[in-house]
């Protein structure tokens, strides 16, 4: 159950000539949330990025070192990415609904990977919708654009966008950072749910929050990973000086 | 039509906040700024009203010219005929050959112009390096500027002899010749104006579409053209409207023959080119005169049309978003 599902093995990240990561050893466990803490800069969500290959896209971005999920190295050229991405869904900083309805975002990516039944399509949505606790404020409005809905409302939409290609892990690049304490606190809820299902992995700048919702904690610092281990142990005993500095706000 | 808000009885007699009531005391409080507003929107609507105006005055025109051949009782009959051979006698004023030479050259260049323009506009925007980018875009810019006048020197010169020898034609100033040369003159249009739409697109949908294990292709068409929609068919509604209106470059390389086509391989005369070719050469108020203002009538009504219906297809695009 709570075995290892992703491993990162001395990995090192290069934008250009500059190093975002610096040998990062790091363990992800299946159906617990991880939270990755450190100041702005420090490479976290560079790291996030790396588990679904999301790097790929900027050009001068070079990685070295091992990734396994499930025992298999996803930093090797032969593995396809789409079927990599398909496993590992992902929710961005700011929500980004496509210019779409509320039906087609859902959809979107069950439709791409060959869905084409309508009856499945429409339950896959609803499933979806559910799982992020959005069904019942939306499901009036189905087919109106997503764009309407108000930034809580889309960060969830966008969480159940990525929950329709029924991921293994899910990725969250400080999904609540540009929400209200409501919609944040649905959002953490929802978390809590959902590590039933997924392996949820996110980054967050809220202190709070990470001790709140999640399982493990790992501090990165200058792109380094400085102390990982059980939340509880983390926040309540640090190992590391650093580590107590920046959880109790001396520095950061 | 206020543009500040705020106070609603602001100006009225019942007006009794501050301001109003020191005006009678002081009068460089309120009333300067009172009248700017009124001169500024008195002088936007009465440039919005010469615009409307203006459209409305060349249509009564063009109508009141055309109507003296309607009326007349003999040639009338002779609209629907199917030749357009205004100086034989009696004359025949046939449209058809005209609609049909314009509809031909102008959906021809549409079919050419379009998936090029766009096709192009993709590629620069999401696929050139930006090296490449910076040269190709300017220099397609570049060939918006070249007067239609040269793109019909091209047309005779280079690609009327190219069609005829391809197709081994007894000429080479074909309804193809046309839609081609035409295509050349919306394609940097569509391109240039499709290539900003789609690089505005936010890169947070590409993003998005990507970690949903789209390919690149698939985020490209499924995503991010989509949420340019409006930009891309706005570019192609102006390459189209540059192509539809053209005059000099269909009546050089379009052969001008006043039958209706078969096929785009046959010389054929459009509405602005027989218009333009003609009308220096009619007896001002003779029935050719007025047989040329029913064609710009048509032309008129037909451009109208085909504004309408791009507006909206537009629209209902639009719906989704």
């Amino acid at each position: 159950m709570e075995q290892e599902k992703i491993v990162a093995t001395g990995l090192n990240l290069f934008y250009g000539e500059f190093q975002a990561l610096k040998n990062i050893n790091l363990s992800i466990r299946g159906n617990q949330v991880t939270a990755l803490i450190g100041p702005s800069g420090c490479g976290k969500s560079t790291f996030l990025r790396c588990l679904n290959r999301m790097n790929d896209i900027i050009p001068s971005c070079r990685v070295t070192g091992r990734i396994t999920f499930d025992g298999i190295d996803i930093n090797q050229p032969e593995i396809d990415v789409v079927a990599l991405r398909k496993r590992v869904g992902m929710v961005f900083q700011a929500p980004n609904p496509f210019p779409k309805t509320i039906y087609d975002n859902v959809a979107f990516a069950p439709k791409l990977h060959g869905l084409k039944d309508k009856r499945k399509l429409d339950e896959v949505v609803e499933t979806a919708l559910r799982q992020a606790a959005l069904w019942d404020e939306v499901k009036d409005r189905l087919h109106k654009p997503a764009l309407g809905l108000s930034g809580g409302q889309q960060q969830r939409l966008c969480i159940s966008r990525a929950l329709a290609i029924q991921p293994e892990v899910l990725l969250m690049d400080e999904p609540t950072s540009a929400l209200d304490p409501i919609s944040t606190l649905k959002i953490e809820e929802l978390i809590r749910e959902l590590k039933e299902m997924y392996t949820i992995v996110i980054v967050t700048h809220n202190m709070q929050q990470a001790a709140r919702i999640s399982d493990n904690t790992a501090f990165f610092l200058v792109g380094e990973v400085v102390e990982v281990g059980t939340t509880d142990v983390l926040f309540t005993r640090p190992q590391d000086q650093r580590t107590e500095d920046y959880i109790t706000g001396r520095f950061g | 039509m206020k543009l500040s808000g705020g106070n609603p009885l602001a100006g009225t007699e019942m007006d009794l906040s501050p301001a109003k009531r020191s005006a009678g005391q002081n009068p460089r409080w309120r009333q300067p700024r009172a009248l700017l507003e009124k001169v500024v929107e008195t002088g936007l609507f009465l440039a919005a009203l010469t615009g409307v105006v203006t459209i409305i005055l060349i249509f009564l025109f063009l109508f009141k010219e055309a109507v003296p051949l309607l009326l007349a009782p003999g040639p009338t009959a002779s609209l629907t005929a199917k030749n357009w051979y205004p100086v034989s006698t009696p004359p025949v004023f046939g449209l058809w050959p005209l609609i049909a030479g314009s509809l031909l050259v102008t959906f021809g260049a549409i079919a050419i112009s379009v998936p090029l323009g766009v096709g192009a506009a993709v590629y620069l925007a999401m696929v050139a390096k930006p090296t490449v980018r910076e040269f190709v875009k300017p220099a397609i810019e570049i060939l918006a500027g070249v007067p239609s006048v040269v793109l019909g020197f091209f047309g005779i010169a280079v690609l009327a002899p190219l069609i005829q020898d391809i197709f081994g034609l007894p000429t080479g100033l074909t309804a193809l010749t046309g839609a081609v040369t035409l295509a050349f003159m919306a394609i940097p249009t569509i391109t240039s104006i499709s290539e900003d739409a789609i690089a505005a697109v936010p890169g947070k949908y590409l993003e998005a579409a990507l970690s949903l294990g789209a390919t690149k292709w698939q985020s490209i068409v499924t995503v991010v053209v989509p949420a340019a929609l409006s930009g891309v068919s706005a570019a192609i509604m102006l390459g189209i409207g540059r192509a539809i209106g053209e005059t000099m470059t269909v009546l050089m390389v379009t052969g001008n023959a006043g039958v209706i086509p078969d096929s785009f391989l046959v010389p054929v005369r459009t509405m602005t080119a027989t218009i333009a070719a003609e009308m220096g050469e009619v007896a001002r108020g003779s029935l050719h005169y007025h047989a040329l203002f029913v064609v710009g009538a048509v032309l008129f009504i037909m451009t109208f049309m085909i504004n309408l219906i791009a507006d909206l297809i537009s629209r209902r695009l639009k719906k989704g978003a």
